[in-house]
């Protein structure tokens, strides 16, 4: 901390000057008292004894005062004072819980409930929705539909309107034109009721950092009607998800991890029908991003989940469906497998001859092909429409050409490739 | 007001918990004790300057329990007012700047209750320190000094309250209209100045906010003062911004 090293760095003969100045002012503070104690008042100027004992002592008071006051951090326990940019420890924190276990405990409640789940309208509706900020368009026509009960991964490069669209959902910003509904009621206007229905983790989650853990959850809980002994099991519930059981630290000793636990635990103390994920993982180290990602995996069926992020294997872990967005657009929307297979230059084959080039001679005109290149080991990479028919012909091929077979196989292109495909085109 | 109840219970906790509780009954409590003080022990100082330096001769009437109090208010009327007008600049844009406004707002909490519900609560701040400042000022006064108008010293300081919670409205307004704390401190100022200037005219003093301090004054003198009015006026104007903050704020993005 920047005071203790101030303190370590201080000179002795600082050290012995500031030693002699209290000495002194004790002293004189010593002798002005007992000489005004034992002088008669008629040698005291003022006829009084009195303001100018008040005045001895207000003085000598008003900078250990302003020091107490203004002067100092607000003490914190030991664990949370840490000098800035140290990595903060882990607490020590109970073993944590089964998360399924104490969803089912959250989602018993009336306040949420999987009713919201189990409605059959999307649980949120964009309609092209625009959205701009002065002459940058954050949002251009944004159309997309969230089923409800879904882990919806909201997919997208820096930039590209996610934050913006999940502020508009939780009421904090307004779109310019178009539709917004939650579970089938209007955002605009900044609707409390909507906003009763969501809990909401913005991709830096701030709080007020004198209060503690308890407290923040209490508040968040208090906001949505919960009071009395199902506040109390709410809170007991969501620190015991969210791994800070007993930890007493105040929140401004936190770290990432533990706010982006603490974040997803104030978001879920209500049970809400809609959970708003704005990048959650982005900051977590491994175990982090594992924690949360297993928690969001656990409200499957019990709440639908809107998941913002630029990190695709969380979306290709937790997300039942995936909506890739660019320059404020939706590119593509779809479930993970069909993402992945909707496309013709999705499925690609590998095929290795001893003679390339009268393969790809022998390849032109079928049906199926899309492209044929060359692979860094020699091989070459056929990306088909009709992966099934390349798989029947191509071996066919090959022995009607009278070539020598090496190697042949199918690459599953991973999410990366169709995002950055996706969005590249998005992008013209 | 959807959530206005804990959130209020949320602005009290950290006033009480955090700085902020200091900043104006510090303020409050340093006028209260040093304006008897140095009333009383004036005419020792200076008799002591004009030993200090031959031929300079210095006549000073006795002080009176009424320049205590016009000391007091006069403190309150400049040093309390200008303290506040710093302290309160970031009232509303320091949680939207700091993100914990995004977070509390995402929930059912209206615009209305977070806005009412900073101002309620530091309201409460101005005028239970007001009142343990006037209780203390009075009690030293009584002690150093013979009588006093007490209970027109009393009413002046209500007054001042009056004066104190509008400028607070005034500053909730400019920490929504004006994202720097800086800037709606800056702009406080010159708010707080142009009060000033205006109550040096007898119809802009009479008939707004501007000459409710004076008349305070007036009324500690016991002379006749035109409170009414502009006590009126302040509440007008006090609730004129509230209305305009909770306007404002429903359509501000956070």
């Amino acid at each position: 901390m920047v005071q203790h090293v101030a303190a370590t760095e201080t000179s002795p003969a600082l050290v012995a000057l500031l030693v002699v100045l209290a000495v002194a002012e004790l002293a004189l503070l010593a002798w002005a008292l007992v000489d005004l104690y034992r002088r008669p008042t008629s040698q005291v100027n003022g006829g009084s004894k009195i303001p100018w004992l008040i005045l001895c002592l207000l003085l000598q008071l008003i900078g250990p005062v302003l020091y107490l006051v203004i002067g100092r951090e607000r003490p914190a326990p030991a664990t949370a004072i840490l000098s800035p940019g140290a990595a903060v420890p882990p607490p020590l924190a109970a073993p944590r819980p089964d998360a399924a276990a104490v969803v089912d405990t959250l989602f018993a409640g009336p306040t949420g409930g999987p009713d919201g789940a189990a409605s059959s309208g999307p649980a949120v509706e964009l309609g092209a929705v625009r959205k701009t900020f002065g002459d940058a368009v954050a949002l251009d026509g944004l159309t997309l539909n969230v089923p409800a009960g879904s882990i919806y991964g909201f997919l997208g490069p820096n930039g590209a309107g996610k934050t913006t669209t999940l502020r508009i959902l939780a009421g904090l910003a307004h779109a310019d034109a178009g539709v917004v509904r939650i579970l089938g009621r209007d955002v605009a206007g900044g609707s409390a009721d909507a906003r009763s229905l969501i809990g909401f983790l913005p991709d830096v989650p701030a709080f007020y950092k004198w209060m503690t853990a308890p407290e923040y959850l209490r508040f968040a809980g208090s906001l949505f009607g919960l009071s009395g002994k199902e506040l109390d099991d709410r809170v007991a519930a969501m620190l015991e998800l969210a791994g800070l059981t007993g930890v007493s630290t105040r929140v401004g000793g936190f770290s990432r991890g533990m706010k982006q636990r603490l974040g997803v635990a104030q978001a879920l103390i209500h049970g809400p029908r809609l959970l708003l994920l704005d990048e959650p993982t982005s900051a977590l180290d491994p175990i982090g991003r594992r924690d949360v990602l297993d928690m969001v995996a656990s409200l499957r069926g019990r709440t639908t989940v809107f998941f913002s992020t630029h990190i695709l294997a969380d979306v290709e872990r937790v997300c039942d469906t995936v909506a890739v967005i660019a320059l404020g657009k939706v590119v593509v929307e779809s479930g993970i497998d069909e993402l992945r297979g909707r496309r013709g230059g999705l499925n690609r084959l590998s095929i290795e001859v001893d003679d390339p080039q009268r393969l790809r001679e022998g390849l032109a005109g079928a049906a199926w092909l899309r492209t044929v290149e060359a692979g860094d080991a020699g091989e070459l990479l056929v990306t088909c429409d009709d992966v099934e028919a390349a798989q029947r012909e191509l071996p066919a091929l090959v022995g009607r050409l009278g070539l020598a077979l090496r190697r042949f196989g199918v690459d599953e292109l991973d999410l990366e490739d169709v995002f950055v495909d996706l969005v590249g085109e998005g992008r013209r | 007001m959807n959530g206005f109840a804990p959130f209020l219970r949320k602005e009290v906790s950290e006033t009480v918990r955090t700085w902020r509780l200091w900043v104006l009954p510090g303020f409050l409590l340093f006028a209260a004790l040093s304006s008897p003080l140095v009333t009383y022990l004036m005419p020792t100082l200076l008799d002591s300057l004009g030993t200090a330096q031959q031929g300079l001769s210095i006549t000073v009437a006795d002080p009176t329990a009424l320049q205590a109090y016009l000391e007091y208010l006069g403190n309150l009327s400049e040093l309390t007012l200008f303290a506040l007008v710093i302290a309160y600049g970031g009232i509303v844009s320091g949680e939207v700047r700091g993100g914990t406004a995004a977070l509390t707002l995402a929930k059912p909490l209206s615009r209305a209750a977070f806005v009412l519900g900073k101002w309620l609560s530091q309201a409460a701040v101005i005028v239970v320190a007001a009142a343990l400042g006037t209780v203390i000022c009075v009690g030293l006064t009584r002690l150093l000094f013979d009588g006093g108008p007490a209970g027109r010293m009393v009413l002046a300081v209500a007054l001042w309250a009056f004066y104190a919670l509008m400028l607070l409205a005034v500053m909730v307004l400019l920490s929504i209209e004006l994202k720097a704390p800086a800037a709606a401190s800056g702009a406080g100022v010159g708010v707080y100045a142009a009060l000033v200037v205006l109550a040096q005219f007898e119809v802009t003093s009479s008939a707004t906010p501007a000459g409710l301090p004076a008349a305070g004054l007036a009324i500690v003198q016991g002379e006749p003062a035109q409170w009414a009015a502009p006590l009126v006026a302040t509440v007008i104007v006090t609730a004129a911004c509230l209305v305009a903050a909770v306007l404002r704020f429903e359509r501000r993005e956070i």
